[in-house]
């Protein structure tokens, strides 16, 4: 599998750990990855929202770029998932939209054709991988509780992501499974974490991430696991400004999901990756570390 | 038309034979004044005075009223005295006379269909008062062209059939089960099919049923009693229809019934093989809120009263695998060795009952059900709340078994939404504040709160159950229910709704929720070609005054198979479906559409796209090969003839060889300058006459040829009146798309649309000169309109071609006053037309 | 490439709110309107509807394109899409929250919309991470001129220059 990785400005500029996960594990599962000068996506809400013919001309541009290398996309971050495939869609969908973003790319050297994909990697790991093969690759099971979040672009709109069912999402759950982690069912899964709006309205965007973890909480979990850079740092980083603005106090380690692969596979600069979390779960980095007969003793295999 | 015309079929001599023409033609003609309303604009002697110069005509007589007795009986006597072996009268519409005049001929011993008619009053009289002149040239043409279709008309036999006293019903939920008794107690012998083991359908498994909220059971159970015992009805439980073939009045059934291996006759229903049963399966009737053994009653009252075995299920009947019931049983009425049965009988008509399936809540996932065990269906609450249910009538949570002290109900679950289906469930907003009744009778304290998007208590009695429910203190807020989360510890659960009416986000805590289920269709069940709606529900012939035939003659439908309805609108339809299947049953004989379609075997070639087009399934494929129609299904709407490749279907009255005829003598004289404008019997000719009615006036250079139906234009019929020059041609049917009074007769014939443009385009000939309009019968102003249009478009092109001429004629002879001067004035239209001519023409010449 | 002018796009917006039906199922399932009051996403529609125009309230701009209305809406009425357009023509009003501009801003200079800082680079580099190929801002620049975006930038400066 040969695929042109589109990590996303927030995870190659902001989270680079996650992509080193990526980039780790990808080899064991033969997926190949290739780097290209993509832009932004663009980011789906504020730059679609500010000129939307901007944002699908620069999402074709970027397409167009895996087209002439003749790979398919696979995204990182359910944001660029969204966005993409929906400049893409729009772009299949509507000729005359496509003509029009085909004036400006021609002035650029570049043109969309309608041949590239776009996955998510979690569609990769899930529908091409699939569950079993990484169970085998799972050297040492994580046997935490986990509160899983698939984020709003990985889910919606269904009918053109189709990625999940978008009100009672599953595969997540069975990849965290795949690992050894228990899947806690909670309220408001599929609700969004507020990334949305924390550029224009902070009490807001934090209100609804307070809702969200209050629900998340509620079922005592040890850790977050996510699929997307965004609600990654609205977790990670928001959940202390929550306990901030409405007094909580929250302390619930946060995961992109490759990472936490990463530690059950027993790859090697796994610390390196945890080692960047702000909050930090230390039964996990021990686990890694040291207790690996531990381990050895709990897995039959 | 050739002796070949395939006759008869299905073995019945149902499909007519077709005289042949008798030799010497023998035409009467009788233009009638009408009074004044004629004759004050027509000039009835000429136009009887050329009537007698026609090919054929050997008689003309001008009547005053020839609609009334005396008139008739000229005809008749003018028929015995010169002998007249056609006869056409050339006075209003034939939708208004064309049966008076039919009777009349018929009286004097002539086939019926050899009477046609020249409609000179509400399409020249009534349309063209200030164009005397242009009124008669008109009035004289369509006499001629009724003339030239005369020429070529045969008798048609009318026939009937003999029609089996019997009646088909599929399915036993209440309408079924109505229905035969309907029928049954007029005399008449009824076969009641059913899939399940019992009779009853929903209603049976219902704890109580508004607006009386009276005992479900208790009121159904006696009627199922009455029709197991009724001496006339023959159930079939277990059962669904395999094959329908033949038609109206002779039906052949074949019925295929699952084994049930126990004998209903004997079993007592003494339920000591329950006793012995090892399985256990989910009880289906309890909405699999508990379980019921692999040899089972549905429920107590179940008819026939018998147990049956769950096949599945069951470990085996015989003594090595299992067989405790069969060695249990006093009464040996357990059959192991039971088979499936095919039974076959013969029935005069149809009625479908099959209901409906209630909504999926699966298919909503955003309200938990299956996810959160709180969440219940409607349905699922009827049996917890029934005192023969799961708990014996205790509502408790499926969580825990404790007793919910508040309850939420939410409406429209699979209605009103267009990932389950668009339509109103029409039951869901009563059955939600029956239950909230219930609720409040057994358990006083508990608060229920209903959420509805609109309260749609429209049924008798119904608002007063409303008032109740109020009085009880139950809450009703106006917001459809976004999503039901559920508390992770307590398994409560937390609905998010906005309050519409006061814009207000309300995430509320409950105890147990139940969805208010709508309904999901389920027709297409049954093997008759009967339309479908997208949501699976049976098409009724007209919504408001058809509404439980369909289009299979003698096929009938009722209850929630034709919409989700309630019990009492089901019974109502019911006994409606029942009352109009007795018609024909009670005649005995059923009369054959006498202008039914012929296949012409020689000429076929066996395409088959004549069954594609027929909506009746009248056209069935017999052993040979050969497609023959059978005449007791067609409807004569001739949409088969309409796109048959090799011309072999015969629409009798409306022949291809009559059609040209018309279309031939309508463009003998300036045929540039004609509109050939076709409509069909049942919208497009009555919004025709509708604007005469209304004296709509317009040019009169239109020559309108009358079919049964849009579907019967060939792309041919167009094709030849541009090439004999036509100035435009009209192809005008019902609206779509569901106007068509043959259900699908007007797609069938705008599919034709390119066909003919791409040949327009091939010939030269200016894409503006033909037209695809659609007027209903209620749309004079609109047939007004597109006269005057299109007139004005064959005027253009008449200025055009006689411009040519000129061109022509000036090359030659240097002068063009001989071309200008054969231009006929007569043809013009009203003072208006006229000047509208001139204008573009004067257009033209800048 | 102006391709739809406000008011072609206004009727867009209208036709796509006709077949709401004010059920309210959107608003149910808002998360923003569950922590602030004053966003209703079934108002924005019912505004469209009612009045025919569209109001720009700044509000329009608390969406956090979640996509939950759209999906769940019983009548397929894209709210989501509406609401993007609704932001567009205020954007294309000058009336624009600063946090997107700057975000605007930085794609113009570096295609992305967090550049890397120096700490991140250097985090790459201890990582292990391959560099990545940059994109080249002239085209970033080309697109923007062409699709509008600049036109709007300038827009959004000549608003906050204007003395209220």
């Amino acid at each position: 599998m040969r695929f042109a990785l589109f990590p996303g400005c927030t995870i190659s500029d902001r989270l680079p750990f996650i992509e080193k996960s990526i980039r780790m594990i990808a080899p064991h599962f033969n997926i190949e990855l290739i780097d290209l000068p993509f832009t932004c996506c663009p980011e789906p809400n504020s730059v679609r929202s500010f000129s939307d013919k901007t944002w699908l001309t620069m999402g074709a541009r970027n397409l167009a770029l895996a087209e002439e290398a003749g790979v398919n996309i696979m995204t990182a971050c359910a944001g660029c998932f969204e966005s993409l495939s929906m400049s893409k869609h729009v772009l299949d969908s509507k000729p005359s939209e496509k003509e029009e973003v085909n004036k400006v790319l021609k002035k650029i050297g570049k043109e969309y054709k309608g041949q590239v994909e776009v996955r998510h990697i979690q569609q990769v790991l899930y529908e091409d991988i699939g569950i079993e093969e990484i169970q085998r690759n799972v050297q040492y099971p994580i046997n935490y509780r986990a509160v899983i979040h698939p984020g709003c672009h990985t889910l919606r709109p269904q009918k053109i992501l189709n990625l999940d069912d978008a009100e009672a999402p599953m595969k997540l759950d069975e990849l965290v499974r795949a690992i050894g982690m228990e899947s806690l069912d909670y309220m408001d899964k599929v609700m969004c974490c507020g990334a949305g709006v924390r550029g224009i309205n902070r009490e807001i965007a934090f209100g609804v991430l307070r809702e969200k973890m209050d629900s998340m909480m509620m079922v005592d979990p040890e850790v977050a696991v996510v699929f997307c850079p965004t609600c990654f740092i609205s977790f990670e980083a928001g959940q202390k400004v929550v306990n901030r603005m409405f007094d909580k106090k929250y302390n619930l380690p946060v995961y992109y999901y490759t990472e936490i692969l990463a530690a059950a596979m027993g790859l090697e600069g796994v610390e390196s990756i945890l080692s960047e979390h702000r909050v930090k779960f230390s039964a996990l980095g021990m686990l890694v570390a040291k207790n690996e007969p531990e381990i050895e003793n709990a897995t039959p295999h | 038309m050739t002796t070949s015309d395939s006759v008869s079929d299905a073995g019945t001599g149902v499909e007519p034979k077709v005289e042949a023409a008798e030799s010497e033609i023998r035409i009467g003609v009788f233009p009638c004044k009408c009074g004044k309303n004629i004759g004050a604009v027509v000039d009835i002697d000429t136009v009887a005075e050329y009537a007698k110069t026609l090919p054929g005509v050997v008689h003309v007589q001008v009547n005053t009223y020839t609609c009334a007795d005396p008139g008739q009986k000229e005809i008749q006597e003018a028929i015995r005295e010169h002998n007249l072996n056609r006869i056409i009268v050339a006075s209003c519409s034939p939708t208004m006379h064309e049966d008076t005049f039919r009777k009349t001929v018929k009286g004097a011993g002539l086939n019926p269909y050899l009477c046609i008619m020249a409609n000179i009053r509400e399409h020249v009289s009534w349309v063209h008062q200030q164009d005397p002149e242009g009124a008669t040239t008109k009035a004289k043409e369509l006499v001629a062209m009724a003339v030239a279709k005369a020429t070529s008309l045969v008798p048609q036999p009318e026939l009937d059939v003999p029609v089996t006293p019997s009646a088909l019903v599929v399915g036993a939920g209440v309408a079924g089960m109505q229905a035969s008794l309907d029928l049954a107690d007029m005399g008449y012998k009824v076969y009641l099919i059913e899939k399940e083991p019992t009779i009853g359908g929903i209603m049976a498994i219902l704890d109580k049923v508004f607006p009386q909220n009276d005992c479900s059971i208790c009121i159904l159970g006696p009627k199922m009693v009455d029709v197991i015992q009724h001496p006339n009805i023959k159930v079939i439980s277990m059962a669904e229809v395999d094959e329908v073939s033949g038609y109206v009045g002779n039906f052949s059934v074949r019925v295929r019934q699952r084994a049930r291996y126990v004998d209903p006759d004997a079993c007592t229903a003494c339920a000591e093989c329950i006793e012995v049963c090892p399985v256990d399966i989910p009880s289906r009737v309890d909405q699999n809120l508990t379980w019921k053994k692999a040899i089972y009653i549905p429920f107590p009252q179940a008819v026939p009263s018998s147990y049956v075995i769950d096949p599945e299920a069951c470990l085996g009947m015989d003594l090595l695998r299992c067989g405790k019931c069969y060695e249990k049983c006093e009464q040996h009425a357990v059959i192991p060795e039971d088979e499936d049965k095919i039974i076959e009988f013969e029935v005069g008509v149809i009625i479908i009952a099959t209901g409906f399936e209630p909504a999926d809540p699966k298919k909503i996932p955003r309200l938990g059900w299956g996810r959160y065990p709180n969440v219940i269906t409607s349905l699922e609450f009827e049996r917890l709340i029934n005192a023969a249910g799961p708990t014996e009538g205790k509502l408790v949570r499926p969580s825990d078994i404790t007793k919910p002290k508040s309850v939420a109900i939410v409406q429209c679950v699979g209605s009103r939404d267009i990932h389950t289906r668009m339509g109103c469930s029409n039951f869901c907003c009563a059955e939600s504040v029956k239950c909230a009744l219930l609720i409040k009778e057994h358990y006083p304290e508990t608060e229920v709160v209903i959420y509805y998007q609109d309260l749609r208590m429209h049924g008798k009695y119904f608002e007063d159950q409303y008032h109740k429910a109020r009085e009880e203190g139950i809450k009703f807020i106006r917001g459809r229910v976004g999503e039901i989360q559920e508390y992770p510890h307590t398994k409560n659960l937390r609905i998010s709704v906005e309050d519409t009416t006061h814009n207000e986000l309300l995430l509320v805590d409950f105890d147990m929720v139940i969805l208010s289920m709508g309904a999901e269709g389920v027709a297409g069940n049954v093997p008759l070609p009967i339309s479908v709606t997208q949501d699976k529900f049976y098409i009724e012939s007209h919504p408001k005054l058809r509404p439980v035939d369909t289009s299979s003659a003698g096929v009938f439908i009722c209850g929630g198979a034709e919409s989700p309805k309630d019990i009492r609108d089901s019974v109502i339809q019911a006994s409606a479906a029942a009352g109009r299947a007795s018609i024909i049953l009670q005649r005995g004989r059923y009369p054959i559409e006498a202008l039914s379609a012929r296949i012409q075997q020689d000429i076929c070639s066996r395409c088959g796209t004549c069954v594609k087009r027929c909506p009746y399934g009248a056209i069935i494929q017999d052993g040979t090969g050969r497609y023959t129609v059978m005449g007791a299904l067609c409807q004569a709407c001739g949409t088969c003839a309409g796109d048959c490749p090799k011309d072999a279907i015969v629409m009798p009255n409306f022949t291809n060889e009559q059609i040209f005829a018309q279309i031939e003598t309508a463009l003998k004289e300036n045929p540039e300058e004609k509109i050939v404008a076709f409509a069909c019997a049942f919208c497009s000719y009555r919004g025709s006459d509708l604007a005469g009615v209304s004296r709509m006036q317009y040019p009169t250079n239109a020559r309108v040829i009358r079919a049964m139906c849009s579907g019967r234009y060939s792309v041919k019929f167009a094709q030849r009146a541009f090439e004999l020059g036509a100035g435009s041609v009209l192809y005008s049917g019902c609206h779509l798309p569901a106007d068509c009074h043959f259900q699908t007769g007007n797609h069938w014939m705008a599919k034709r649309e390119p066909r003919i443009r791409n040949w327009m385009k091939r010939k030269g000939i200016n894409d503006e000169r033909f037209r695809i309009e659609w007027v209903s019968a209620g749309e004079g102003k609109k047939w007004q309109q597109i006269m005057t249009d299109m007139s004005e478009i064959a005027m253009k092109h008449a200025d055009e071609i006689r411009k040519k001429r000129t061109a022509k004629s000036k090359g030659k002879t240097k002068g063009g006053k001989q071309a200008k001067s054969k231009r006929s004035p007569k043809t013009q239209g009203t003072k208006k037309g006229k000047k509208k001519t001139t204008k573009t023409k004067r257009k033209k010449e800048d | 490439m102006e391709r739809t002018t406000d008011a072609d796009r206004i009727n867009e917006i209208q036709h796509s709110a006709q077949p709401c039906f004010q059920c309210g199922i959107c608003a149910a399932s808002c998360p923003i309107f569950r922590v602030a009051p004053d966003f209703n996403p079934r108002m924005a529609v019912d505004e469209v509807l009612r009045t025919g125009t569209v109001a720009m309230t700044g509000r329009e701009w608390f969406c956090a394109y979640c996509l939950m209305c759209e999906e769940r809406c019983p009548m397929e009425v894209a709210l989501s899409e509406i609401l993007i357009d609704i932001k567009n023509l205020s954007a294309n009003d000058g009336k624009v929250p600063p946090s997107i501009i700057e975000m605007m801003d930085v794609i113009r200079f570096t295609g992305k919309v967090s550049h890397a800082s120096k700490r991140t680079e250097k985090k790459r580099r201890e990582l292990g991470l391959p560099e990545l190929p940059k994109p080249d801002v002239d085209e970033v620049q080309t697109i923007f001129e062409m699709t509008g975006a600049l036109d709007r930038l300038m827009r959004f400066r000549e608003a906050e220059v204007e003395p209220e």
